[in-house]
């Protein structure tokens, strides 16, 4: 009886363990490492913009809007598949994957939508230098790939009023 | 002379003691930090030369100098470089496919399904054209090309798209979401009630005329609207569903319809839309008015169809024939896997004015014998998308029809783009 009383809380311990080391990567369990390098959204320097919903990120990405309030036509930016800042991006913002974007973009053109799909570039540097040479144009880059003397003609906006600082912002890699 | 010598012999002696030492003071190995920091340098001073040639080839673009305020009219320098550069380039999707049909009441058979070339072309920031052309198997084993669409399209902002051609009317949700591309849909075939007019389907799918589409200013609610204009549709014995070159009749087609696509549930749309026309058919000229409304969810996971069909005929001044139907359809996504099941019902009166002059033809789905009377039944099924451009269907439909053995029968489709 004794042995049975020690062993209880031994499984416990134990199981709690297993259970905490199985859902690990499930939760995010260092907030100040996630929120170290958020991806941010940017656009030109141009742009009035300094603020989007999520809603909106969507839509323009996505080429649901078309334009800008100001009339010049969006033009997102974004790295080619695979890309980790992507991948994290697409799953974030839209629930999709690379192939559900693709499949998105054909039955968009397929059912007649005049669409304009996202610029796919190489590099985060063509992200930066892009945006920063087009006014109409949006992307994404992490926040430690912002340091750069280009940057000088890009802006980051806000997501849904939190700065990628802020801990309400909600596209962390 | 000796002079002269002695001097120039203590200059270079000068010399050669001020150089061998610093030539001493180099020889010893730098630190390896030091290393690593003069390569970061070097690599540093290459990316700035490269950024440099790369502004020297922006034409006179002074770019990288310290931005202005956010003002909403940039400097026109840099609209010298813009993102997107549009030209009237071609872009081709081929879609195919090809499958199996064991049906109770028809011999076991592989199927040629269609193969459908789509184009797009982008002819400035505003105008683009769209065409497709699809061969489709009859059931007398010939293949027809079929000029499906061929629109020119205007899209000066959100709020306005408008398009001159042959479409695909905005009758419902699943047409205008849905077309001939089977690798689009989660299903082997549209819901009887949408199967196209030209290959035996009884709504007025495709026209020849005028759209206007865009968004309505309203914020968070996500309305769209859409209008049509076109020349309806001929109907009778022998006679083209599409009139492309000529209308029956001076009365034409309008089509209005209305959507939201609220910002709070992304991926739910809500909407209806009716249509009238006038239609000349052998008899007394036909009042045709079909009025459809739908609510659908579709995310990443999960694709919830649902929609309701009316058609009122009128005959003036005579009786009424109101046609009915709906469909419900639901999916969830496990994976590449994706079990699907559909319900569909439609009845149309034994005396409907439009409908007894035709009868399915080479296209109509194998299930169908009739327009008229009730057909419903349910349908299961499963989807696997085995790369990401191809995906194998298996369906099982039991049809039942009013005054006629329920049909039971098992589709397998491979679907394809590239």
């Amino acid at each position: 009886m004794k042995n049975h009383k020690s062993v209880v809380p031994t499984f416990a311990a134990v199981a709690t363990l297993v259970m905490a080391a199985a859902l690990s990567p499930l939760v995010s369990v260092d907030p100040v490492q996630a929120a170290a390098d958020p991806i941010v959204v940017i656009v030109n320097r141009a742009n009035p913009v300094d603020n989007l919903s999520m809603a909106e990120l969507r839509k323009l990405f996505l080429s649901d809007h078309g334009h800008w309030d100001t009339g010049r036509a969006v033009a997102p930016v974004m790295l080619g598949a695979g890309a980790p800042e992507r991948v994290l991006f697409l799953k974030v913002v839209f629930g999709m994957n690379d192939a559900d974007l693709e499949r998105y973009f054909l039955q968009a053109d397929f059912n007649g939508k005049s669409v304009t799909r996202p610029k796919e570039v190489g590099s985060v540097r063509e992200v930066r230098r892009m945006v920063g040479n087009s006014p109409g144009a949006i992307g994404f880059v992490r926040f430690s790939d912002l340091h750069d003397p280009s940057d000088s003609v890009i802006k980051v906006v806000r997501i849904d009023g939190a700065a990628p600082t802020d801990a309400a912002y909600r596209i962390h890699m | 002379m000796r002079t002269n010598r002695i001097r120039w012999l203590f200059i270079v002696g000068l010399c050669l003691a001020g150089v061998i030492p610093a030539t001493a003071q180099q020889a010893p190995k730098p630190p390896a930090g030091q290393d690593e920091v003069n390569r970061q340098l070097l690599r540093r001073v290459q990316e700035l030369e490269d950024e440099v040639k790369q502004l020297k080839a922006q034409a006179p673009v002074p770019a990288v100098a310290p931005a202005p305020e956010p003002t909403p009219d940039p400097p026109p320098a840099v609209e010298a470089a813009p993102v997107h550069e549009v030209a009237p380039r071609l872009r081709l999707n081929v879609f195919g496919d090809v499958g199996s049909q064991l049906y109770n009441h028809n011999p076991d058979t592989f199927l040629f399904g269609s193969l459908d070339l789509f184009m797009t072309a982008r002819l400035s920031d505003k105008v683009s054209t769209l065409g497709e052309v699809l061969f489709i198997a009859r059931n007398n084993n010939s293949l027809e090309p079929d000029v499906e669409r061929l629109l020119l399209q205007y899209r000066p902002g959100d709020y306005l798209t408008l398009a001159v051609g042959r479409y695909h009317s905005w009758v419902g949700y699943y047409n205008s979401a849905f077309n001939y591309g089977a690798f689009l849909e989660t299903t082997v075939d549209r819901p009887f009630i949408y199967a196209f007019d030209d290959h035996g389907g009884v709504l007025p799918m495709q026209d020849i005329g005028i759209t206007l589409t865009g968004k309505i200013p309203s914020g968070k609610m996500g309305l769209n609207y859409v209008v049509e204009a076109g020349n309806g549709r001929g109907w009778g014995p022998g006679t083209e569903i599409a009139q492309n070159n000529q209308d029956t009749n001076n009365s034409k087609s309008i089509n209005a319809g209305l959507f939201m696509c609220p910002e709070r549930i992304f991926g739910l749309q809500l909407g209806f839309s009716v249509r009238h026309d006038n239609l000349s058919i052998p008899g007394p000229a036909v009042g045709e008015t079909i009025a459809t409304v739908h609510a659908v969810f579709i995310n990443n996971n999960y694709e919830i169809l649902n929609e309701g069909v009316l058609v009122r005929h009128v005959e003036p001044p005579g009786p009424v024939f109101n046609t009915s139907a709906f469909y419900t359809q639901f999916s969830r996504r496990f994976g590449a896997y994706r079990p699907y099941f559909r319900y569909q019902y439609f009845n149309a009166p034994a005396n409907d004015p439009v409908y007894v002059y035709a009868s399915p033809n080479d296209y109509s789905p194998a299930y169908v014998s009739t327009f008229v009377g009730r057909l419903n039944g349910p349908s299961v099924g499963i989807r696997y998308d085995f790369t990401e451009h191809s995906a194998l269907k298996l369906q099982y439909d039991r049809i039942a029809e009013r005054g006629l053995p329920t049909v039971n029968g098992v589709t397998s489709q491979i679907a394809f783009t590239f």
